[in-house]
Formats: C-alpha cells, structure tokens, sequence
C-alpha cells in the first residue's frame, strides 16, 4: 500500500428503512425524521426517512476495515456534509495520503468519503489507520 | 484558558454551558447479541475475536454520557423538535472497543457558539467531548462532536 492508491470501495446498494428502526434502538434516539416520512414531509426535509449520522459513519468504518484488513483505526475525523434517505445506495471509499513506518507498524494516512448515489458526497473526511508491518 | 468563544455582534448571546458535565452515571456495555444486530445491518460479518464494530464509539458515548440527546439540547436551551444536526466527529482511540466489557463514560461540554447562518439564519455550533475508558481508569478513547443547533427564530 502507497500514497496514491484507491481504497477499495464498500457499496450499500439500499439504505434500508428497517435498518433505521434498529439504529434508533442502539442509539437510544427516536426521532422521527428516521422512522416515519411524514414526519420528514412535514419539516421540510424530502419525503424519505433520513440514516443516522452514525449508521452513515458505520458504512465509511467498515470500508476501511475491509480495505485494510488486521489494521486498527487510530484516528477519525469526518463532516457530516448531507444526509442519506431511505432507498438510496451509498459508497464509501477513500485514498491513501501517506505510508509511514513506525517501529513495528505502518501508520496509513487516507482521506476517506461517503458519497450517495447521483447526489455526492454526504461525509468527508481523514483516518489514520496503524497496520503490522 | 476559557472555552468562551467572543460574542458575535448584533446577536443575543447563547446560553453559557461550556464546561457542563456530561459523565455517565452507570457504565456502558456493549452486547455481543446487539453488535452482532449492527454489523448485520450494515453488511459486515461481527468480529471472531469479540472486538465490537468501531462505531461503538459514538453509540457508547452518545447513551453512556450523563444526558440523553434531548437533555444536553435542552441544557442549551433547544428543542430537540427543532432538530439539532450532526456537524462533525473527531475520535483517537488508545485500544479498540470489546463486547462484554463495561466501560465508564467523561465529558464536558466545550463550547456553544453562536453565528449567523446563510442558510439557518443564526445557529449554535454546540461542541463537547467524551472520553470513554475501563473502570480502573484506562483511556480507550477521546471524541469530540460537533452539532448545529439551528436558531430560526432569532433570524
């Protein structure tokens, strides 16, 4: 792995609703804007249900754990830029910035995204991910 | 040094929480069973070796923490009607999270900024941060978020 080098891509081909439904129980979060699109409607915000924040982060940590499998995440840091509803498909990916060696590791440097289907990008952002050499 | 940001002008300034904390009251857990539920609902197989999902790291923050979502709103005196919006997270981790393992949950609330939004009108960044770490006091980690908390009614 060097700088420059794609991180292969991890694609959910379907946001699902019922997912939301589980994610609001492990967040201990009900708002509505997940569950129910009349909800959504009535904000102002689309008429689908919209992911958590988290579950979108969730897809991007799980690219890189496929991406480079046996390394940890040392660091995250990403901006949620835009949400994610219901129905669509999402892809998150990233690039390599830098490959360091650090006594028996090597430290790998990515800007990582999460873009949505014909909308862009939804997350942005850099991890830094530490791997046997 | 303080966490105070400078009054924007021209704008009421917002509530003075910096500094509130936000330490749990019990610790945190995480089930084998529910990550095994998340990483199913994202498409990944769960980890053989009993490592959680790393985005445990907010789900455990964000319920382990002394407030519920509507609670650290309210003590910024907002409506969690009003929908408060993901910003940005920042975490480090130290060791990765485990199933089974309880952990204890610190924090604080850094800063409530307020500013004026092309988009919102005004709104308050809100920052906080959280460290979870093991009961004797090993860090596991350190995360920052930040949230949007929009303020319509002051345009």
């Amino acid at each position: 792995m060097k700088a420059g080098d794609t991180l292969k891509p991890f694609r959910i081909a379907s946001v699902s609703p019922e997912g939301m439904k589980a994610w609001a129980k492990f967040l201990h979060d009900p708002n509505p804007i997940h569950l129910d699109p009349a909800v959504v409607k009535a904000k102002g915000l689309g008429d689908r249900v919209i992911n958590q924040g988290p579950a979108n982060l969730a897809y991007l940590i799980s690219m890189l754990q496929v991406a480079v499998p046996k390394a940890q995440i040392e660091s995250l840091e990403v901006r949620y830029v835009d949400n994610v509803f219901g129905g669509e498909a999402v892809e998150a990916g990233g690039t390599v910035k830098e490959v360091s060696a650090d006594g028996s590791k090597r430290r790998i440097s990515c800007d990582v995204w999460l873009r949505a289907e014909a909308r862009g990008a939804v997350l942005t952002g850099t991890a830094i991910l530490a791997a046997p050499l | 040094m303080s966490n105070q940001p400078t009054p924007t002008p021209d704008l009421p300034a917002p509530p003075q929480v910096a500094g509130i904390s936000l330490a749990g009251t019990k610790p945190y857990t995480i089930s084998a069973d529910e990550n095994r539920a998340l990483c199913e609902s994202i498409g990944v197989a769960p980890a053989a070796d009993g490592t959680a999902h790393p985005i445990y790291f907010y789900i455990a923050t964000q319920v382990g923490m002394g407030m519920t979502v509507a609670g650290l709103c309210s003590v910024c005196e907002f409506d969690v009607e009003e929908g408060p919006m993901m910003a940005s997270s920042k975490v480090t981790f130290s060791r990765p999270l485990v199933t089974g393992q309880p952990y204890q949950i610190t924090g604080r609330i850094v800063s409530l900024v307020r500013k004026p939004s092309r988009k919102l009108g005004v709104m308050d960044m809100l920052e906080y941060l959280l460290e979870l770490s093991l009961p004797d006091g090993t860090p596991m980690l350190t995360t920052t978020n930040v949230w949007v908390l929009p303020r319509r009614r002051l345009a």
